[in-house]
Order: C-alpha cells, then sequence, then structure tokens
C-alpha cells in the first residue's frame, strides 16, 4: 500500500509502527515519533482537548495554514486594496481577536514593502479598529466594562506600527447625537420585542447599524468582521429555520456590499476550532484567559450565551460537530451553492464618493434581469433582500406609516420582532433609529418606481 | 387516585407492550394534589421499563410526544401543571412512529 | 364524558365558541375542538389539493399505503375527499411487501383492514414476484451490513412498477410537514444542493413516468396522529383508540438485530427517505450513527419553542436560490428492465445481477467495503458485461 497524498501518509505511517490494529488516525498525534504533516521535522501540537487535523501539524505550519486560508479569502476577493481604509470590528472575542491580528500582519508586510520600495508607488492600507459597547442593554458594572476597554485599548495599541486608531462606540449612539436619551429608547426599544430570539436578532442588526455609522463617520470604506465557519453556519440553519431562505445567500458569502460600507468576511473558511487553537498557541486572549471567563465575559450579548431558537441551533451544531467534525464546513458548502445576489461582490467603482444608492440604481439599468430588479428591495430591520412576491402587497398598503413600516419587513422580522397589535407597533416604530425608518422609506420609493417600470414594459409589450 | 394511562404510537414498547394500564397513583405530598409533573415522575419509575429517554426529556415528556388528558390536549389545560383527578384518563402517543 | 364538567377551567373552541377545545393547533396555536378540528384538517387538505392542481377529474391515483399513521389517515381522508368535493379519482392502495417477516406482514395485515374499511382496491407488489428474492433471502445471503441498499433500490422502483401495474397517472405519499422540514435540514446538512432544491416540491417526478405528490406538505404531524384519536374519542371507554382508522405502529422485531453499529444503515437512511425501517432510525432506537436521530429531535425540539418554525424551513426551501443549472444527471433507460436510469444498467438490475451470481457486493456504494481479492473477483466474473467501476461510489436516482 502506497500512497502518496498527504491525508494517506499519516494513516500509512501508522501502520507501520503499529501493524496488527488500524486505529482512528486522530491517535497519531499523540504519537511522540510523529512529526508535523507538512514540514516534517517539528513536533505536532497535541493540544489536550483538541483533535483532528489541525492537531497533526506544528504550531509554526498550523499559523501559516490558517493565515494563507485568510490571505487567500482577502485576496482572491479584492477585499483590501492599498487606498482603502479598513475597520475591524472587534468584540474581544477569539475570532475578531484573529481578525485583528491577520489584518494587522497583512499591514505590516504592506508597510515593509512600501519602505523598501523605490518609487513609493503603492500606499499601504489604513486599519482602525471598532468595539461596540453594548453595555446598555444589559446589566454589567461600569467598572467592569471599562477594564474591558482597557484592555482592549492595550491590545490595539501593542498592535503597532502601523498605530491604529481605536473607536470605542456605545451602542445607543446609533440614534442621533443630539438625543440624549439614547439608552433609554434603545432598552424601550428592545422591551418591546416580546420573542426572546428576536430580541437577540434586533441587537445583532442595531450591532451591524452601529458598525456601518463608525465606519462611515470615520471615513473607513471596508469593514471586516470575524465571523468563521462556524458561526456562519449556524447562521446558515437559524435563516432557514426561521423561513429565511430567499435571503440567505447574501449572508454567507466572503463580500457583502448592500451596505453603505460594505462588509468582508476574511476568516470564512476558519472554524471556531481552529481560531480557538490559535488564539490558545499565541496568547492572543485577552486577561489570560479565554473569552467566555476573563473579564470579557460581561461583553457577551446579554452576558449569556444566545438563547431561543439561536441557543437551540447552536447546541444542535455542536452535536453534529461531535459526531462528523467536518459537519460544519458541509453546512457552510451547501449554502456556498445557492446562488449569491449581485452586491455579493466589491463594487468595480473606484470612486467610494459616490453614495451606494446611486451605484445601486446604475446597477439597476445595467442588467437586465428580473432576479437583479426583485434583489433591489430590503427589510429596514434585518436588511435582507425581499423576495418579490413578499414584498408586492407593499403596494396596497396606503395607510399610516406604522403598517407601513410592518409591511416593508421581511415576513421573519414581522413574525419575531414586530410586535403584534398596532398600539405597541406604533411605538416601536417611535423607538427605531432614524435609518432603520430612513431604508422602509427608501424601500417604499423604489418599489413604486419598479411597480411604474414593470406597468410601463408591460403597456410596451402590448402594444 | 385511580387513573387510565394509555400508550401508543410505540410507546407501549417501553412498558412491557402493554397498551392500557389501570394504575392507583398516591400523591406524596400533603396537599393531597396531583399534577401531571407528578404522574410523569410516576410513570418514569413504574412503568417504563426501557430507554426512559424515549419517553422523556428533562422533567416533561420528549418533544414529539403528545399528551391527552381526559381527550384533550394537554397544552391547553397547562402541560406539567395540569391537575389530576379520580378516574382521569391520560393518553401518551409518541408521533416518532410510522409513516 | 364526565371531565368535562369537573374541571374548573373549560376552554372553549375558538370557531364555534360551543364546544370544549381538545387540541391546540401546531400551526396556529388556536384551540379548536375536535368537530370543529376534523373539518378543518379535511378543508385544508382540499385547498391545497385545488390550489396545487394535484388532481384532474378520471385520473386514477395510487395511495403509497404502508399501515402507518400517515398512509392511513392519507387513505383515508383521500376517499372522503373524493367523495365529497366529486374528485373523480379512481383510488388506489399500493403496498410493498419486502418480505420481511415479522415487520411487513403485520403491517399489511393493517392495509388489508384499510382496504375493506374504505373499500379501496389493495395492490401488494412483493420483492419475491419483481425481483425473485425476498428481503429475507437477501440478508441471509449478504449478511447484516448492505441489505439497506438493496431494500432501498427495489424499494423505489417496486412502487413505481406497482403503479405501472396499477395503471395509475399518479402516486400519493403520506409526507407530512415534519418529514419535509426534516428533509431540508438533511440535505444542508450532507451537502445535496440537487435534492434540496426537489424536496420541498408538493409534485416531482413530473417528468419521470409516474409523478408523485405529498398531499400532507403542510400538515403537521401531531394533527396527523391526532386525528385518528380525536375521531375516536367516544369509543376510548372501550379502548378502541384506532379502531376506524387503525395503524400499525410497532417496530420489527426480527430485523432489530440487524442495525446495530453499521454505519451504512445510516447511509441507507439518508439516501432512501422512504426506507421502511425510517422509522425506527427517527425514534433513535437503531440509529448507530445519531444524526438522523438528531435532525427529528432537533425538528421537535423547534417545534415545541415555535411550532411556526416547521413551516418556515418548508419556506425556506421553497425560496432558496439555486440555479437551475444545477442538474441532476441525465435519465437514459436501463438497457435490461427498461426502467429510468442514468447508467447502462439501473441499479435494481446491478444488484440484481449480483445476487443472481453469488456476489451479492456487486454495485454497492462504496467500493470501501471490498476488500482487494474480492473486488478481482467481480471484475473477472463481469469484465464482458463493463458495469464495474462506473458503478462504484455512484446511485443513480
Amino acid at each position: 500500500m502506497s500512497c502518496n497524498s498527504s491525508g494517506c501518509q499519516s494513516i500509512c505511517h501508522k501502520n507501520d509502527d503499529q501493524p496488527s490494529d488500524s486505529p482512528p488516525p486522530v491517535a497519531a498525534a499523540n504519537n511522540s515519533n510523529n512529526l508535523c504533516l507538512k514540514c516534517k521535522t517539528s513536533s505536532p501540537i497535541t493540544p489536550g482537548s483538541l483533535s483532528g487535523d489541525e492537531a497533526r501539524f506544528c504550531a509554526d505550519c498550523f499559523r501559516s495554514n490558517i493565515y494563507g486560508k485568510f490571505r487567500l479569502a482577502v485576496t482572491s476577493h479584492a477585499m483590501i486594496s492599498p487606498s482603502d481604509n479598513v475597520l475591524v470590528a472587534f468584540s474581544g472575542g477569539p475570532y475578531s481577536r484573529v481578525a485583528l491580528q491577520f489584518v494587522h500582519g497583512l499591514q505590516d508586510r504592506a508597510q515593509k514593502n512600501f519602505e523598501a520600495s523605490k518609487d513609493k508607488s503603492l500606499s499601504v492600507f489604513g486599519v482602525g479598529v471598532a468595539f461596540i459597547d453594548e453595555s446598555a442593554v444589559y446589566p454589567v458594572s461600569s467598572d467592569k466594562v471599562d477594564g474591558a476597554i482597557q484592555d482592549i485599548r492595550s491590545v490595539v495599541s501593542n498592535l503597532a506600527p502601523p498605530t491604529k486608531k481605536l473607536h470605542v462606540f456605545p451602542i445607543e449612539n446609533i440614534y442621533a447625537t443630539d438625543s440624549s436619551d439614547g439608552k433609554d429608547r434603545l432598552t424601550k426599544l428592545l422591551d418591546t420585542v416580546n420573542d426572546a430570539t428576536g430580541k437577540e436578532d434586533l441587537l445583532l442588526h442595531l450591532r451591524m447599524l452601529a458598525l456601518q455609522k463608525v465606519a462611515s463617520q470615520n471615513g473607513y470604506n471596508r469593514l471586516i468582521l470575524g465571523s468563521c465557519t462556524s458561526r456562519i453556519a449556524c447562521h446558515v440553519l437559524a435563516a432557514t429555520v426561521k423561513g429565511q431562505g430567499y435571503s440567505l445567500s447574501a449572508d454567507i458569502q466572503y463580500v457583502d456590499a448592500r451596505w453603505e460600507i460594505p462588509v468582508v468576511l476574511p476568516l470564512r473558511d476558519c472554524t471556531s476550532q481552529e481560531l480557538n487553537l490559535l488564539c490558545h498557541l499565541d496568547g492572543l486572549l485577552l486577561s489570560g484567559g479565554s473569552s467566555r471567563q476573563g473579564s470579557l465575559k460581561t461583553l457577551q450579548p446579554f452576558g449569556s450565551p444566545p438563547s431561543g431558537i439561536n441557543g437551540l441551533i447552536s447546541s444542535f451544531v455542536n452535536i453534529l460537530q461531535e459526531e462528523n467534525p467536518s459537519r460544519e464546513c458541509t453546512i457552510l458548502r451547501t449554502a456556498g451553492k445557492l446562488t449569491p445576489f449581485e452586491f455579493n461582490r466589491i463594487p468595480e467603482t473606484d470612486d467610494c464618493n459616490v453614495p451606494l444608492a446611486i451605484r445601486r440604481r446604475q446597477k439597476r439599468y445595467n442588467l437586465k434581469t428580473k432576479e437583479s430588479i426583485s434583489s433591489e428591495l430590503f427589510c429596514p430591520i434585518c436588511n435582507g433582500p425581499l423576495k418579490n412576491c413578499n414584498s408586492l402587497k407593499l403596494s396596497s398598503v396606503k395607510s399610516c406609516q406604522s403598517s407601513r413600516f410592518n409591511a416593508a419587513c421581511c415576513s421573519s422580522c414581522q413574525f419575531q420582532i414586530l410586535p403584534k397589535d398596532p398600539s405597541s407597533m406604533e411605538n416601536f416604530c417611535s423607538l427605531l433609529p432614524q435609518q432603520v425608518v430612513d431604508r422602509a422609506k427608501h424601500g417604499n420609493c423604489s418599489l413604486r418606481e419598479q411597480i411604474q417600470d414593470c406597468l410601463l414594459s408591460d403597456s410596451e409589450d402590448e402594444n | 387516585m385511580q387513573l387510565t394511562l394509555e400508550f401508543g404510537g410505540g410507546l407501549e414498547l417501553l412498558c412491557d407492550s402493554v397498551k392500557i394500564h389501570d394504575v392507583n397513583v398516591i400523591p406524596n405530598n400533603e396537599v393531597d394534589k396531583l399534577t401531571m409533573k407528578d404522574l410523569l415522575v410516576w410513570v418514569r419509575t413504574n412503568l417504563i421499563k426501557e430507554r426512559p429517554e424515549m419517553f422523556m426529556k428533562d422533567d416533561s415528556v420528549r418533544p414529539g410526544v403528545l399528551v391527552l388528558v381526559n381527550d384533550c390536549d394537554w397544552e391547553l389545560s397547562g402541560q406539567l401543571d395540569t391537575p389530576l383527578e379520580e378516574k382521569d384518563v391520560v393518553v401518551f402517543i409518541s408521533t416518532l412512529h410510522g409513516g | 364524558m364526565e371531565g368535562n364538567h369537573k374541571k374548573a377551567r373549560v376552554r372553549l373552541c375558538y370557531l364555534c365558541n360551543q364546544r370544549r377545545a381538545a387540541l391546540k393547533r401546531p400551526k396556529t396555536l388556536e384551540q379548536i375542538c375536535r368537530e370543529c378540528f376534523y373539518e378543518l384538517f379535511e378543508e385544508e387538505i382540499h385547498q391545497v389539493i385545488v390550489k396545487n392542481e394535484l388532481f384532474k377529474p378520471g385520473e386514477r391515483i395510487a395511495i403509497g399505503a404502508s399501515g402507518g399513521k400517515d398512509s392511513t389517515v392519507l387513505a383515508y381522508v383521500l376517499s372522503e375527499l373524493n367523495r365529497r368535493h366529486n374528485y373523480g379519482l379512481d383510488l388506489f392502495l399500493l403496498s410493498v411487501d419486502e418480505g420481511i417477516t415479522g415487520y411487513r406482514d403485520d403491517s399489511l395485515e393493517t392495509v388489508k383492514r384499510n382496504e375493506l374499511q374504505y373499500g379501496l382496491p389493495l395492490k401488494i407488489v412483493s420483492y419475491k414476484d419483481l425481483y425473485g428474492w425476498t428481503m429475507d433471502e437477501i440478508v441471509k445471503t449478504i449478511g447484516l451490513k448492505n441489505n439497506c441498499t438493496f431494500c432501498g433500490v427495489f424499494r423505489r422502483q417496486a412502487l413505481d412498477r406497482g403503479a405501472a401495474l396499477l395503471k395509475v397517472d399518479k402516486v400519493v405519499t403520506g409526507h407530512n410537514a415534519d418529514d419535509i422540514a426534516e428533509t431540508v435540514l438533511l440535505n444542508i446538512l450532507r451537502g445535496d444542493i440537487a435534492r434540496l432544491s426537489r424536496c420541498t416540491s408538493i409534485t416531482t417526478g413530473e417528468d419521470g413516468p409516474i409523478p408523485r405528490c405529498k398531499p400532507f406538505k403542510y400538515t403537521y404531524e401531531k394533527e396527523i396522529v391526532i386525528y385518528p384519536s380525536v375521531e375516536n374519542l367516544n369509543k376510548m371507554v372501550t379502548y378502541a383508540y384506532f379502531k376506524r382508522l387503525d395503524y400499525f405502529s410497532t417496530e420489527c422485531t426480527t430485523l432489530s438485530p440487524l442495525f446495530h453499529g453499521y454505519s451504512l444503515v445510516l447511509f441507507c437512511y439518508f439516501i432512501f427517505p422512504s426506507c421502511l425501517l425510517r422509522d425506527y432510525f427517527v425514534a433513535g432506537i437503531y440509529s448507530p450513527n445519531a444524526y438522523r436521530g438528531f435532525a427529528r429531535e432537533f425538528i421537535k425540539d423547534l417545534e415545541r419553542m415555535r411550532p411556526r418554525a416547521i413551516l418556515d424551513i418548508i419556506k425556506s426551501g421553497e425560496d432558496f436560490r439555486i440555479s437551475t443549472s444545477t442538474k441532476m444527471p441525465e435519465q437514459g433507460i436501463c438497457e435490461r428492465c427498461g426502467y429510468i436510469s442514468s447508467q447502462k444498467w439501473c441499479k435494481a438490475c446491478v444488484l440484481l445481477e449480483g445476487l443472481n451470481k453469488g456476489l451479492p457486493k456487486l454495485g454497492i456504494g462504496r467500493s470501501r467495503g471490498l476488500d482487494n481479492n474480492h473486488r478481482k473477483d467481480v471484475k473477472q466474473s463481469n469484465g464482458t458485461k463493463n458495469i464495474e467501476g462506473k458503478q462504484c461510489g455512484s446511485l443513480d436516482f
């Protein structure tokens, strides 16, 4: 039996050592005679609780493997170009910590290349870091928050040169800065949502709103999230369970340019297991512990793991993952085969001063297919693209603003976020940040345009 | 308290393949009242002979098991808090069986 | 029903507001009495049939009848609706007898009772008649490991062939909303985009010889189970619970020892959603590899938390943006039996060839089950027919 594929080598090797049995290849990692699968010089990582392929690499090869996935994602999807100014969303957790580390690595290398080059033609992209302070929405002592922010500040300042600006943004600042009652409004807004899952999801949407606001106000043109395979796999199932099958493919791509500031996911191909291991190896976690145990515990949303539907899904995925360690990747691969949207790529226009709305309109004129027209409408709450039939009922609604808003939302948000009775609905609308309300108005307008377009083209056909 | 318990949809296999059990359950609290919660504990201890996890999950029935108390879906009578009385009929049917 | 009056809190039906509610509908969370539920249940199925134009007057329809709850309720409801709304359908019961002692013969008894109760002609097609082998004989020959492959492949064809013998236009099956939601999830979990795109269609195989449809696509399993119960509540004193709509819910005791610890059983479970032993994996009883059981349990947990989730999963399945260029392999015709096949021979013929030549492992999915020597044997005896190799690792459906 000879076989050249790297996946097989350790098994063959193993069999040479112990010809009697055929134990699972994972056991190979514990054998001190074994060497790293890749470089074959150093001994592999043998962390207590971890098993699988990553444990068969040495630390250096493991690190460069993960970094390689990150870099491949960045380059093959043109996520960062030299003139860019990117904002990394940093929660203090392991995934965004790795994202920050890797972005710094890229920037550091670009800086060195720049200094070495003679003509200094290529500029070095800028990096900023955003931390969304959510202490307004769950009980936590201000000492803890200050401590966590202090930790984050030191992490960011250590990742220099080049220096990175840290933006600490209280989530209540999604409301206009002149309104002093942001905290109050936000709490009241979340209180109007009865469904536990809906509340969690609404907070998630508001967090994105906050990140967009930080990026937009500070001149960034890319937003980098640390979403990894495991997170995205959970999202795939969650979206399916919540009836968001149509919009799902928009959320799971490397690039998502439906936002004012395009969002990119360079860690899409890394699993949580890999990222946790990397943090562990390189001591990247704050306060010397995992984010869940250290001082960052309080920075989890509501100070607790996801509950409701989201919690059920993440424990389901954990069970599946135990049964088959590649299950998360399979889930993501399935969802990856769904057709992405037109906005799931970096917009071609170099001029970032052009507002997204105009670029979108250009796109609409450029594309003739019906599908791309339908993807013009978005749910004002979750910003998920709406399926045509779902949104057509809009046209008949001519009543008050809150019911118009209701009709503009996707059915999933209608069910789990929007209040059912009209008076609470009005209250809910009055508590929403202005941007969300504007999204709904924009949606209504563009729908009317579209309907007129359709009517026109229909009559042309008849003539 | 005299009760009639019936197991269907494959659940009878967990208690010696007997579908109908006429039982006498003695409430072990002072107020002399019995709820479905108490009954489930009693059934698990006294009737279920194998694979109790097919019948219960945590302190309720396993999701997918229907419970009828006097012909009425227990979701209407308060599930675990449903009070039981003399001569009540409680039916457990698994929905996880053949199609 | 003396219990009615002694209970302090009596909830009334939201529809008639007169009778005591007996059920909380998972679809709407409304409380409903059994009479209204009964009416609504049938009316909703009728609406699904009308809206999706499942049948045309004069069509001959076979109801795939396993003797289980779904197909039993389907046979009853469909014959009722056919009468009530003058669908003008010729209905038949179609059962497959795999030849598994102690399992199928009992459930077939149920189907035979259904034949008398509903006055529907019953056709039983047996593996023995179609293929010359019963499942018991196959198990004896090939051992415990791969019998699910045979059962599944043979079964799928058997339904089609039985339908052809009955000269029906369509086959209806009892798949319910829970089943379909589960299938959507499983197709995501195993990365099968082609099946993901089809599994929520109410009618499938319209391009094939005999289309299949699922009138219970939007019907919750809970309601299907409770339907016969509610209908027979008056007879409770006689404990004739499922007397009128009796269905078979006993596990297979003969085969049960076969299903411990074989991952191919799981494989079978995925590939053949209609496998007769499916339900035992669903119940988690025989699941050697808990994955399918996890999915069913997950669905039930979800339903408890948010009953609407089942319909939402189906909606997602319908809405997924799957490009139409994702095609299934082109269908041809088996040179030997004329059944649709993407290969030269259909899977059943390949399996049969192996059985009849005493090489039962021929054509079974994964080549890793074969040791080198055995593979050589296969090559030698079948080299001229050129079917080995091509078949390995590919299952055509």
